[in-house]
């Protein structure tokens, strides 16, 4: 074919909206290899770096954001396929290769993909429809007003006569893409809107989807790595004679890595397969110096939040003077809530290969983050970008686990020091006690009611901070304030931060601050709600009278629920709602107690996160998200002699099949664009359980985990 | 190290390993079936799941000599292209997220089902508790084994 000719540098040269390029190669984790086989045959043209078409009509469309169970492989084609004028179902989808430069940053993390991305995948679909409009014009010599893009085929109103895109691919990707091209009134949506069948999930029961873990790589060595339990301690000496002992160990080495400004030493154990890297690892001895840090425990660190709560703390959002009325008021409300460690759990343990070469380096592996690897790689092995490939699979979860470029770190640290690719494997017990952990927390809140109404409130934050964890600076950045509600109609309304730095590392986890400040928020608004006498979803309803969005979710959930109609004998139920990633939830937990134990029977949410692309992918994802909410109330972390206690699945329980309850998922029609949907179902799931457990038993849970057995 | 020959997925396969080495890594490192996926290596998360003569096991607390001669079927033996009516089921209700846990979310439903072709809300949840899945998709499951129970 002629095309096939012309090298990739006139492709580049012939603009569209990014440059132009061959579609070949592709990223593990990737369609079906059948598929993949069909267009590497086919000569297929990129009419920007998202969309390529065969000559034979074949249509590809680039996901260029990682894959760990959002859906997202589905929803960005979908997208791209509504202004293209594409059968979605009829479509390749890859992964895009990582590349800063041509796909804008592709971490996933903060529920962004669709709310950041979705203006601009719409216009590389719009653009690439219009050039292929374009391109028929000018073979019927008419304009492009007098076609239609329809199910990849152009049509002149005019004349009848029509082109599919493989005739007009060529001509197409000559031509200059606008930069603002028209796009499709939001009405008028056929792909967007609908619940499309994901295609990755055939992949994913069949075993063929892979993931970093599956991955091998010719030469590779296994690597598995002893750390202090405490974290910061330092190797003192270990026993390398008696490891390298053990059939199928390479190497022992010392190693150490940079966590969040600290040092964390290790030690690794190199072998043939991963498990003689593990027999290694269990021969081996390490004496550690952990300096004092073994003294540290989970209480003492809340008793010394609770010392530091008396502080004044900084100042995150004011408004009015809630200090004023708290030292007027005869009466102030007082109540404070904790909430523990959390570690991210993804099912797929953290793992990482890195092959190190001269002027070069590689890395395969599921992560969240593909260029900031590239980039750590880069500079840490002082080689130019180009020189570093990134093969990025499908995760099995990140929950922000694996937006950390931790584990690569340590491959590539291994990789230089043995001289071949080296693959890190962490264990389960790894993974959970290792961190980074979703910070532990203590919220004090005051208030003060006049006439049933809240006139002052204070929600003050301890915790630390993932931004600032190291050093001299002391105060307190509105990271803090996560999912803290300022929109409640309270005239006086103070929110403080008391920053706490400690020994233990913490990082994003599924929804950050919102995993835990909405708990004490939504709970005390309860607790204020029940002192005015008044209904809690009326209570709330009021204070959000001004606030469309949350006021339309709040009415949906109590009518699903059937909130005013009269309670079965034994139930309860609580509210709570929350806006994370611009998404606004209103959630109902209803309650049972049955043979004298209570648990949850039924979880209603309302969302309205304005355009929803896949609704589908909507609810499993809240339903995912109800599902990781339930399982940060009932188990956390806790810290002894300085270390994580629960090292594995016996100790740090999932929720299982038996305890989940209904999870019922009402998604508010919108033409808003849209919002994250991600993790925004996670922050109410707590407060609402326990609002719903105070319904039912009077007792008031202020502190997490809550073990249910001990509820009746 | 020893020659143990597995009869995997109906397909005759030797492996030279530690006979002491857990089934899960010579299916994953050995047999290069990559499926299969390891989890917590302490018989607790399910991720492991396979059926051995029929009966779903954790191939991460199983030796690979005690299983040498006996039937192993793997999510990769169920079917050739996800026509087994379970992985129908799976498709349609569209239950997998993040995927990782599904080979032995799948494995343990096909052993249920094996058994008990009508399975009430109780037998599934008693016949699945051991498989964890972060994602959080068991209100599909459910929904997708009675689904598949018709198939
Ligand atoms: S890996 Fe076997 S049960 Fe978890
Ligand atoms: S689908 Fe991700 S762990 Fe189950």
């Amino acid at each position: 074919m002629k095309t096939s000719t012309i090298s990739r540098r006139k492709f580049m040269q012939l603009t569209s909206v990014s440059g132009v390029f061959l579609a070949v190669g592709c990223v593990p984790g990737s369609r079906g290899e059948e598929r993949i086989a069909n267009i590497s045959n086919d000569v297929s043209l990129a009419l920007n770096q998202f969309i390529s078409i065969g000559q034979n009509s074949r249509v590809t469309l680039f996901n260029h954001r990682p894959e760990m169970g959002q859906g997202t492989f589905q929803s960005i084609p979908m997208i791209l396929a509504e202004e293209l004028e594409v059968d979605i179902n009829n479509v390749i989808i890859k992964q895009s290769e990582a590349d800063q430069e041509k796909y804008g940053w592709q971490m996933v993390v903060g529920s962004h993909s669709i709310q950041n991305e979705f203006e601009k995948l719409r216009k590389m679909g719009a653009a690439a429809k219009e050039i292929l409009l374009q391109a028929a014009a000018d073979q019927w010599g008419t304009t492009i007003s007098d076609c239609v893009a329809k199910n990849g085929v152009v049509t002149c109103s005019s004349s009848g006569k029509s082109l599919s895109y493989g005739e007009l691919v060529e001509a197409a990707s000559k031509l200059k893409a606008p930069e603002e091209p028209k796009l499709k009134d939001p009405e008028n949506f056929s792909v967007i809107g609908q619940s499309v069948p994901r295609q990755d999930i055939p992949l994913k029961t069949n075993g063929k989807a892979i993931y970093g873990i599956d991955i091998s790589v010719p030469g590779m060595l296994h690597a598995s790595i002893e750390r202090s339990p405490v974290f910061l301690g330092e190797v003192l000496d270990f026993n390398e004679k008696e490891v390298l002992a053990v059939p199928g160990v390479k190497h022992v080495f010392k190693t150490q890595r940079n966590v969040f400004g600290r040092n964390r030493e290790g030690v690794a154990v190199l072998a043939e397969s991963y498990w003689a890297a593990e027999q290694g690892r269990k021969a081996l001895k390490v004496r550690w110096n952990n300096g004092d840090l073994e003294s540290n425990t989970s209480a003492s660190i809340m008793e010394e939040f609770r010392k530091a709560s008396n502080g004044k703390g900084d100042e995150l959002f004011s408004r009015g003077n809630a200090y004023e009325v708290f030292s007027k008021s005869q009466e102030v409300m007082e109540a404070s809530y904790e909430a523990p460690y959390q570690s991210h759990v993804p099912m797929e343990p953290m793992n990482a290969i890195v092959s190190v070469k001269n002027n070069s380096a590689e890395f395969w592996g599921s992560t969240q983050n593909p260029n900031g690897i590239r980039s750590y790689l880069a500079k840490q092995l002082e080689i130019p970008e180009e020189n570093v490939k990134i093969n990025y699979t499908f995760m099995g979860g990140g929950f922000g686990r694996r937006s950390l470029t931790d584990v690569a770190e340590e491959a590539a640290d291994l990789s230089k020091k043995a001289g071949v690719p080296v693959k890190v494997t962490w264990t389960r017990e790894d993974d959970q006690t290792q961190g980074p952990f979703r910070a532990c927390s203590l919220n004090v809140m005051r208030g003060v009611l006049k006439n049933g109404k809240v006139v002052a409130l204070e929600h003050k934050v301890v915790s630390q901070e993932i931004r600032n964890q190291t050093g001299e600076n002391m105060t307190a950045g509105r990271q803090l304030m996560g999912g803290i509600n300022t929109e409640y109609a309270i005239t006086n309304l103070a929110v403080r931060g008391v920053l706490r730095k400690l020994y233990v590392p913490i990082s994003y986890w599924r929804a950050v601050y919102h995993s835990t400040n909405p708990f004490a928020h939504e709970s005390f608004i309860d607790e204020l709600a029940v002192k005015a006498g008044k209904d809690p979803l009326d209570f709330r309803l009021e204070m959000m009278k001004d606030h469309a969005r949350f006021r339309k979710v709040l009415e949906v959930v109590a009518e699903k629920t059937n909130w005013y109609g009269t309670k079965k004998p034994n139930t309860g139920r609580g509210v709570a709602i929350c806006e994370r990633s611009g998404a606004h939830f209103a959630m109902v937990v209803e309650v049972e107690r049955k043979d004298g134990r209570v648990k949850p029977t039924k979880i209603t949410t309302a969302l309205d996160l304005g355009i929803c692309v896949n609704p589908d992918t909507v609810k499993a994802q809240t339903e995912g998200s109800v599902v990781m909410g339930l399982t940060a109330a009932y188990y956390g972390l806790t810290i002894e002699k300085g270390r994580i206690a629960e090292q594995n699945f016996d100790t740090y329980p999932l929720l299982r099949i038996g305890e989940c309850p209904e999870i019922v998922t009402h998604i508010i029609q919108s033409t808003a664009d849209p919002d994250g949907a991600g993790e925004s179902g996670l922050p109410t799931v707590a407060p609402a359980l326990v609002n719903a457990i105070f319904d039912l038993t009077g007792r008031r849970i202020r502190k997490l985990p809550v073990d249910l057995r001990k509820i009746s | 190290m020893a020659v143990i020959e597995l009869l995997l997925n109906g397909e005759k396969k030797s492996v030279d390993v530690d006979p002491q080495m857990p089934l899960l890594w010579a299916i994953r490192d050995y047999a290069g079936l990559t499926g299969t996926k390891f989890g917590c290596g302490i018989a607790q998360c399910g991720s492991c799941t396979v059926l051995v003569d029929g009966g779903p096991i954790r191939s991460c607390a199983v030796t690979t000599a005690a299983v040498e001669g006996l039937e192993i079927t793997t999510v990769e033996g169920l079917a050739k292209d996800n026509e087994h009516p379970v992985q129908q089921a799976w498709i349609e209700e569209q239950v997998p997220q993040c995927g990782y846990c599904q080979s032995g979310q799948i494995m343990s439903a096909v052993a249920l089902l094996d058994k008990n072709s009508n399975p009430s809300d109780a037998e599934i949840d008693d016949a699945m508790s051991g498989v964890l899945c972060r994602c959080g998709t068991y209100p599909r499951i459910r929904r997708a084994i009675k689904k598949a129970a018709k198939i």
